[in-house]
């Protein structure tokens, strides 16, 4: 048996399938740039250690569009080539792993033309005693062996009982310069046969062989008598004369020069066979010859810049943006530096963006185990078909319209066609397979992966698709540069102010945050106090924004930003009311989809803030865009603050302490909540408490933050807290100091009253 | 050769400039009218806010203190003394980071 097996993968071995060219997704150039990565082709399948014939070309090439290889170690340039600079064809030869290194450095030059760039990449197993043309894709094969020269018809006759590569030979027609050339350079030998006679009327010379067979190519003889133009001719001088009445036969590289002459049919000479009937490479059907081709385009450059509105109190600077798509089922970020922001919201991700295009039959990948693909239902066997149903968030990305799914692979149940059935707004797509023979689902050899329900199948699927071309879906993520700092920033985006309201709001009544009237006046203040994100604000959202507030734990407890930032088109940032906030995308996320549509897309793009209930650092909604929000109200509440508190800070060495006293005086406030931040430098101080001294039974907090402390009170009982409200922060001094000035700080302040106001906070 | 002693290089009192630019515990020299509590305060320029300030106790004439600007958040600060009264005693502007 083992004999057998080892036999059997010998036999496939040999078999040697599954050799391939793929080629890229096309992409857009830049017109008139150099340089541009044209890279994406990968030959496959190929044995480790043969030598491969790999030809590169530009097919078509407007004026300037050239390529160029960066990495040729270990290549051959081709007779006729050389490896370096810039050109339009190329043919090597080299080890599959050499040649793909090469192609992975391929670089296109552009000219000014815009247009299309056909970029096509052949290989095949290099023949030995072949030679391939890159410039017509054609294979020659020399005879040049004494015993096998022969005759001119003899060679014409012999040459079309060979066949190479599924080919029928023919006696070699030389048809331009560069083909001359490559004979020349190729065939050592001399007076060699082509295909070119006058044989049935003197001086009238005709191709004689090939797809060119019948083409007159002059009507007289002497070099140059009858030539007709546009149809090449490359005799010598006096040549061709016709001597004898029998020299009907062309000879090129008659005794060694680079021209022709007729010869009779007596002479003995070399000759080649020339295989292959197209003029273009990429039409080659030489079988085991592995060809494929992309078509880039060249200016079609796209542009997408975002104007991000973070609103107040937040740096813009310290954000960066990566450009992402939406392929095989997962957000991938776009290779390419991230891009910061500038101090107006502005970022530009040109480049930075996938250009490639959807084509057709385009697979999705999917990963098996985990997940079920798709659904199929008992077979109908009236139809004779099954209906399977998809989610289509599985094939987001890959199609922009469910219906353009055209053929399914159902693990080796089915690999066909399918027939669109419907859509619904749910995402749920259905599909038909019409098909005589039910499918054995338990006989499958990915048994293990269909899950079997009541009267359906759970299944992975691949899924190919109807024509299509567009742009795959894109994101834009926005990072923050520092965890820390961000952190820190989260303390003054979610404060007491905030907290209060979403208490005030829950004393109100506003429960649900469906009701107008109450103390939220505005959609994305409840979108944003709905800290549980479960569409719905109640006392779960205000625990936890005490929580947060207290130093229990804080809603920016996670190091990703993708639970704190809202991002939202700035229309539908308009949008959201008080009473659709709870079916509007009620996530959060750092990262936006958008769809490119035309060359130049701008996006304005609005942030709010998980937990940021007065809205203090976020963006405002255009006022006229939706006539339900109290926006103006809304702006006064967080924009306009015109109420003050006073704040005493003072720090002295007592004893072996240092006391920080924060003493505050709500003048005519009716105070319900404080809140600082008094940062210290932890290398030479270290946090031991605070003392608070409020009336009113409030809930203080002192979180230690490790470079800060979050100090304030929250009263939600209706009292309020007066001018004996003080706040002692105790520190040790981690080595002896009699200095202390510079050693805490106050930043980040807040301050609410008992109507919601935030209140400015005066320090003095 | 006798060579001539050089005087030590004068210290620069720092409410006697307009503006100092100054690094984490660095030493600060300044005068005093008298024995005495008094305040050093830094006043954040933007917003007018304090930031941060330390009650001291010190001696007439010339005193050292030493400034720490790690929790600083801001660059450019006011640095006034008062007297126990609040009354200014000299005001300079720092620059930190």
């Amino acid at each position: 048996m083992k004999h057998l097996l080892v036999t059997l993968f010998l036999f496939i071995s040999f078999l040697g399938f599954g050799q391939s060219v793929s080629a890229p997704d096309s992409k857009s150039f830049i017109p008139s740039a150099n340089g541009q990565d044209g890279s994406g082709f990968v030959l496959s399948g190929f044995g480790a250690t043969e030598t491969l014939l790999a030809s590169i070309s530009l097919i078509n090439p407007s004026t300037g569009t050239t390529f160029y290889l960066n990495t040729t170690t270990n290549l051959i340039a081709a007779s006729g080539f050389t490896l370096s600079g810039n050109k339009t064809r190329l043919v090597v030869t080299g080890t599959m792993a050499n040649i793909n290194t090469a192609l992975e450095s391929l670089k296109v030059n552009t000219g000014s033309v815009v247009g299309n760039v056909q970029l096509s990449v052949a290989a095949t197993v290099n023949p030995i005693g072949f030679f391939y043309n890159g410039v017509n894709g054609h294979f020659y094969k020399p005879i040049t062996a004494t015993n096998e020269r022969t005759t001119y018809t003899n060679a014409r006759s012999r040459s079309l009982l060979t066949t190479f590569k599924g080919q029928t030979g023919y006696l070699v027609t030389i048809t331009s310069t560069s083909e001359e050339e490559f004979i020349r350079v190729n065939v050592p030998a001399t007076n060699v046969w082509f295909a070119a006679t006058d044989e049935v009327k003197d001086g009238t010379w005709v191709i004689d062989a090939g797809p060119e067979k019948g083409i007159v190519m002059k009507t007289a003889n002497g070099q140059l008598n009858g030539n007709i133009p546009g149809v090449y001719n490359n005799w010598c001088g006096g040549e061709p004369n016709g001597s004898n009445g029998s020299e009907n036969y062309a000879v090129a590289k008659w005794n060694g020069a680079a021209c022709w002459n007729d010869l009779s049919n007596n002479w003995s000479n070399p000759y080649v066979i020339e295989y292959g009937t197209w003029t273009n490479p990429d039409d080659a059907t030489f079988t085991e010859f592995y060809t494929n081709s992309v078509t880039h385009s060249n200016g079609e450059v796209l542009r997408a810049a975002f104007n991000v509105d973070f609103g107040t109190n937040i740096d813009e600077t310290k954000f960066s943006a990566k450009g992402y798509t939406y392929t095989n089922n997962n957000w991938n970020v776009v290779n390419g530096t991230a891009r910061q922001l500038s101090g107006l919201g502005k970022v530009d991700l040109t480049s930075l963006l996938d250009t490639a295009k959807v084509s057709n039959g385009v697979r999705a990948t999917t990963t098996s185990g985990q997940v079920e693909w798709c659904v199929i239902y008992e077979y109908d066997a009236t139809n004779q078909r099954y209906r399977v149903g998809i989610d289509s968030r599985e094939v987001n990305g890959i199609v922009s319209q469910p219906s353009m799914i055209s053929s399914l692979q159902l693990f080796d149940l089915w690999n066909g066609p399918v027939t669109f059935n419907s859509y619904d707004s749910n995402g749920w797509t259905e599909v038909y397979i019409y098909t005589a023979t039910q499918f054995n689902f338990s006989g499958s050899s990915f048994a293990q992966n269909i899950r079997a329900g009541n009267g359906f199948y759970g299944l992975q699927a691949e899924f190919t698709f109807s024509p299509i071309l567009a742009y795959k879906p894109h994101g834009m993520e926005l990072t923050h540069s520092n965890q820390t700092e961000l952190n820190t920033l989260y303390n003054s985006i979610v404060g007491v102010s905030d907290v209060y309201l979403a208490f005030k709001e829950l004393a109100d009544g506003g429960i649900f945050g469906n009701q107008t009237g109450l103390g939220l006046t505005n959609g994305i203040q409840y979108l944003n106090a709905d800290v549980d994100g479960n569409g719905i604000f109640n006392e779960s959202d205000t625990y936890k924004l005490l929580q947060h507030l207290t130093g229990v734990q804080s809603l920016s407890q996670s190091t990703a930003l993708t639970y704190l930032m809202k991002l939202y088109n700035k229309s539908d940032y308009d949008a959201i009311t008080t009473s659709n906030w709870g079916t509007k995308f009620n996530s959060t996320r750092n990262l936006i989809p958008f769809t490119l549509g035309s060359l130049n897309n701008t996006y304005n793009i609005n942030v709010t803030w998980l937990g940021d209930v007065n809205l203090s650092h976020s963006a405002q909604q255009s006022v006229s865009a939706v006539s339900g929000n109290s926006i103006r109200s809304m702006s006064v509440m967080s924009n306009s603050i015109t109420n003050e508190v006073n704040v005493i800070i003072m720090s002295e060495i007592v004893g072996n302490t240092i006391i920080v006293t924060i003493s505050v005086d709500p003048l005519q406030q009716e105070l319900v909540g404080t809140q600082f931040q008094l940062n210290y430098d932890n290398t030479k101080l270290k946090f031991e408490k605070v003392e608070f001294t409020t009336k009113g039974n409030p809930t203080n907090f002192g979180t230690n933050k490790g470079s800060f402390i979050n100090i304030g009170s929250l009263l939600t009982s209706g009292d309020v807290l007066d001018k004996t409200t003080e706040y002692r922060v105790i520190f040790t001094p981690i080595n002896n100091t009699t200095d202390i000035l510079g050693l805490t700080s106050i930043s980040t302040t807040d301050a609410v009253n008992k109507a919601g106001k935030q209140l400015k906070v005066i320090i003095k | 050769m006798e060579i001539e002693p050089t005087p030590p290089p004068a210290v620069q009192k720092i409410f006697s400039v307009k503006e100092s630019r100054v690094t984490d515990g660095q030493s600060i020299h300044f005068d005093l009218p008298s024995d005495g509590v008094y305040t050093l305060t830094l006043i954040d320029k933007e917003s007018g806010n304090v930031v941060s300030r330390e009650r001291f106790t010190g001696k007439i004439g010339e005193n050292i203190k030493k400034i720490y600007t790690n929790s600083l958040q801001s660059q450019y600060l006011y640095l006034l003394l008062q007297d126990v009264t609040s009354k200014e005693i000299g005001k300079t502007t720092i620059i930190t980071k």
